[in-house]
């Protein structure tokens, strides 16, 4: 699954929106997701790509362009791996 | 002065969420209080409380329904409804010359509680970015005023159980000095929480649980009373200027006629007779009614020990001969104490009783307290002939005693 597709999928899941309206070029704001509404997401985001989203001002106005940030999180950050099981 | 109308009512309440079908329950007797369940409710020592029957998702959609605390959700509901019975066009107003007066005395509890819940009980640094907005008191007024673009003065009055009553009383007053044509007033409160629940049980003012039926457990007037029963709710009414309601040939449900306020100063919670009599008097005098055109009392009649006595010795204080003869309701026996929100919600009971000329009843008084000896309306609804004006009292911890008059409707 890409970032994308997880995203259409927690917005569809969790923010009860409907599939046809989550397009890529789809704007945040038509959706009724402001700023905050996209810092309550990155909840989810740490949770399931494993990566600390930092406390930054942001402006991201698309849902291509919250999962192109996420995707560039990704390739910055050490995968975060449970310290037991790295030994 | 400019006469002041009322020309719509909404309600979010506890066995109706329309005032059609909440004040047929009332007259049914239909109590709506019940044990309730929630996370740790085992842990209070009575988990009973007068709910309402409502699902947000009916009425918003999902990304907005998670920026609105559950009393933002009665308060928006209950202000659509009375928008819509209004039939007022907002297109055709000066929306400079309309606003918004809410009262709440708890705000935004249930956010309140999950913020505290995930910082302190799970340790965790992730609160929801929308804590803020979801919990101050000013959240509801404030979506209320967006919803309808209403860019007048938007006010929020948290005087604990009046703070409606004066939101109500006080958009009034904006009206009748002319400086604006169009309020939308009322409050609204949502305090079934586990912390706020636990924080009322504290103060040792909630009833004890009727183990024979939950429902009977909230006794106003009665000898064995034994306290309050928290609701949760909303009410809204639309207010207008008089000769602006006329212009648009609006249907006039009542005239606001008077409203009154004193203050108690003995104790953050002890009621005085002279406070409450002097806020009823001061709504009289300001609606220019002798006490014997009220028809009915929509009482603040909580149950507790206290209330009930020293409001019915204020009740004879000042309608005197006439005590006797006038009608007197509790009607938080039935649908619980909505705190904040309980001074608009029992206005709307009092202007349903008035439109109907039908008295909801004290319910649960089996056993008359010798200390409150009124025409309390006891058990069964009561029709009568017609009306002319009735009165609601809400007094509150901190001492701001509101009463609220409504008149019939006459050109």
């Amino acid at each position: 699954m890409t970032t994308l597709q997880w995203l259409q999928m927690t917005l569809e899941k969790e923010y009860g929106l409907s599939p046809d309206r989550l397009h890529a070029d789809a704007g945040l704001e038509e959706l009724g997701i402001d700023s905050l509404g996209v810092m309550e997401l990155f909840f989810s985001v740490e949770d399931a790509f494993k990566i600390t989203v930092p406390q930054e001002q942001i402006e991201l106005k698309s849902i291509a362009e919250v999962a192109q940030y996420i995707d560039r999180l990704i390739a910055s950050q050490p995968a975060q791996v449970d310290s037991e099981t790295s030994v | 002065m400019r006469r002041v109308a009322i020309t719509g009512t909404g309600v979010i309440a506890p066995g109706g969420n329309t005032p059609g079908e909440f004040f047929g329950n009332l007259v049914a007797g239909r109590s709506q209080i019940r044990k309730i369940d929630g996370l740790d409710f085992q842990r209070l020592a009575g988990p009973i409380a007068a709910p309402v029957s409502f699902d947000g998702a009916q009425y918003f959609p999902a990304p907005k329904l998670r920026m609105l605390d559950r009393v933002s959700q009665f308060a928006l509901a209950a202000a659509r409804q009375a928008l819509a019975e209004s039939g007022l066009q907002l297109h055709s107003v000066d929306n400079d010359r309309c606003g918004v007066f809410m009262g709440t005395g708890m705000g935004g509890s249930q956010t309140t509680d999950d913020g505290y819940r995930t910082v302190y009980a799970q340790q965790s640094d992730r609160v929801k970015p929308f804590t803020v907005l979801m919990a101050m008191n000013n959240a509801a007024a404030a979506w209320i005023a967006i919803e309808f673009a209403l860019t007048g003065p938007c006010l929020t009055y948290s005087t604990a159980c009046s703070s409606s009553a004066v939101a109500i009383g006080e958009a009034a007053l904006r009206i009748a000095h002319g400086e604006v044509d169009v309020m939308l007033a009322g409050g609204a409160e949502a305090p079934l929480t586990f912390g706020t629940l636990k924080a009322w049980e504290a103060l040792h003012t909630l009833a004890t649980p009727d183990d024979l039926d939950v429902s009977t457990s909230c006794k106003p007037f009665s000898l064995d009373r034994s306290g309050m029963v928290l609701g949760e709710g909303a009410a809204v009414i639309v207010l207008e200027d008089w000769e602006h309601a006329i212009a648009r040939g609006a249907t006039i449900l009542a005239e606001l006629a008077g409203y009154g306020l004193a203050t108690d100063t003995a104790h953050l919670t002890k009621p005085t007779v002279a406070g409450q009599a002097a806020a009823m008097r001061r709504a009289l005098r300001a609606a220019r009614l002798e006490p014997s055109t009220i028809g009915y009392i929509n009482a603040h009649g909580t149950g507790t020990l206290a209330n009930d006595a020293v409001e019915t010795t204020a009740i004879k204080d000042v309608f005197a001969q006439q005590a006797a003869e006038v009608p007197v309701s509790a009607t938080k026996s039935m649908h619980g104490h909505l705190l904040g929100a309980a001074g608009a919600l029992e206005f709307v009971v009092a202007l349903e009783a008035l439109r109907h000329n039908h008295l909801p009843p004290t319910m649960h008084l089996q056993k008359p307290d010798p200390a409150c000896d009124l025409d309390f309306v006891a058990n069964t609804a009561r029709a009568v002939s017609t009306i002319d004006a009735v009165m609601s009292n809400s007094f509150a911890f901190g001492g701001t005693n509101a009463v609220l008059i409504a008149r019939r409707a006459t050109i």
